[in-house]
């Protein structure tokens, strides 16, 4: 029972008392396994006469992102759930994680959620480089979250300075494959050809038509692979690295992300709209910044403690 | 055409896109299953299974291979051992639902 738990600043309850006990004990259970049965049976008897439920209902952490940073920090009341709370930092030498206070419960990734998480994000990100965290990781204690950050410390504080000062942006590439069809036919002659066959052939145009798609897909296929490199290429100098997800529908060549540095940015920005002008048939969707999704995976997982 | 940059948060799809399995992630089962929070306390500590970064630039990949090259493929472990384990941890977190619902119920 040595730790208190350290609370943000709140209105204080008539009924907190007895949850804040309760979480106390809870917070002493750390160890071996035996203290822990013992303690337990304590906690679970605090915790049944007091109106636990709705208590309990406050004090789950859930946690946006790690950052580096030695100072609490504060981020307005922009977190997660019915009355937007405070978000704020737990910290553990120099890193922290910025979490805002929830209940413990599992969050759906509606819009509303996934938006707030994402714009918690977007405001830590403007002056701190963060190591976003995925959706819906929710905590009990302060406690726990330091006990996250301990044990990833060393993975954190790597990743936190490979990111430094470095942004996501994201390219999606469209065509009107139609159009494209349309090019193809004026430009390649054999494919030209074969239109003119099926359309003035007499009898089963079978084969022809089979030809005829055939050399339609690889056609598409030459010439989405040629965009898409001529792109990349064209980013090359003005990112720091680049991945390639799967385009999503059929009318998207290319859905990839960039590592962009904050000086670069705006060299990225005129690039991406210089591309944007030389391929005019192309629709380009591009946002950010972003946090690192696409350039961060940490997967951590629980091991049983001897 | 002239391209406008939107900010990550206007997009739906796009933040789904990465909100949900990148990042930091801590295997599912302990997301979903409440009881399995207390776990990193009490019984449990917590493993860096992997560490990806991705700071080289992706060559151009077309519709064949769209997914990326460098390190995609050792970015998960074996599944059928995961699988096993989650079934087990699964099992384990059941049989601790169920004995703090009888405590608690009391």
């Amino acid at each position: 029972m040595a730790k208190s738990v350290k609370k943000p600043a709140k209105p204080a309850r008539a009924s907190k008392s007895a949850g804040t006990t309760a979480r106390k004990a809870d917070s002493g259970r750390r160890g071996s396994a035996t203290a822990t049965a013992i303690s337990r049976s304590k906690l679970e008897r605090v915790r049944v006469p007091s109106a636990g439920r709705r208590d309990d209902a406050t004090e789950g952490k859930y946690v946006y992102c790690v950052i580096r940073s030695e100072q609490p920090l504060s981020f307005g009341p922009l977190g997660l759930g019915a009355e937007p709370s405070e978000v704020y930092t737990v910290h553990y030498r120099d890193i922290a994680a910025v979490v805002s206070n929830t209940p413990i419960v599992v969050q759906d990734p509606t819009r509303e959620n996934v938006l707030r998480h994402q714009q918690v994000n977007e405001t830590v990100m403007q002056k701190h480089t963060v190591i976003p965290m995925s959706f819906g990781t929710v905590f009990k204690t302060n406690d726990d979250i330091m006990e996250l950050l301990r044990s990833a410390y060393d993975a954190f504080s790597d990743v936190l300075k490979k990111m430094q000062e470095k942004f996501e942006f994201g390219l999606k590439v469209l065509w009107d494959r139609d159009h494209i069809v349309r090019e193809i036919e004026e430009e390649d002659e054999d494919i030209r050809r074969l239109k003119g066959e099926i359309s003035t052939q007499k009898g089963s145009t079978y084969f022809a038509r089979m030809q005829y798609g055939r050399l339609i897909d690889a056609a598409l296929q030459a010439r989405s692979e040629r965009y898409v490199a001529e792109i990349f290429d064209a980013l090359r100098s003005v990112s720091v690295a680049s991945r390639s997800n799967k385009p999503i529908g059929d009318r998207m060549i290319m859905n990839a992300a960039f590592l962009v540095s904050r000086d670069m940015e705006q060299a990225f920005d005129a690039r991406v709209k210089e591309i944007g002008q030389q391929y005019d048939k192309l629709t380009f969707k591009y946002t950010g910044p972003w946090p690192p999704y696409n350039f961060v995976n940490i997967r951590l997982k629980l091991e049983r403690a001897h | 055409m002239a391209v406008e940059r939107a900010p990550g948060g206007t997009s739906l799809i796009d933040v789904l896109d990465r909100v949900l399995d990148k990042g930091i992630v801590i295997d599912a089962w302990v997301r979903v299953s409440l009881v399995g929070i207390d776990l990193i306390t009490v019984e449990a500590r917590v493993v860096v299974a992997s560490i990806d970064t991705y700071l080289k630039y992706s060559e151009a990949v077309g519709q064949v291979a769209p997914i990326s090259r460098p390190g995609a493929v050792s970015e998960l472990p074996s599944s059928p051992d995961l699988t096993a384990e989650n079934e087990s941890l699964r099992a384990q977190l059941a049989a601790r639902k169920r004995r703090k619902r009888r405590t608690t119920e009391e």
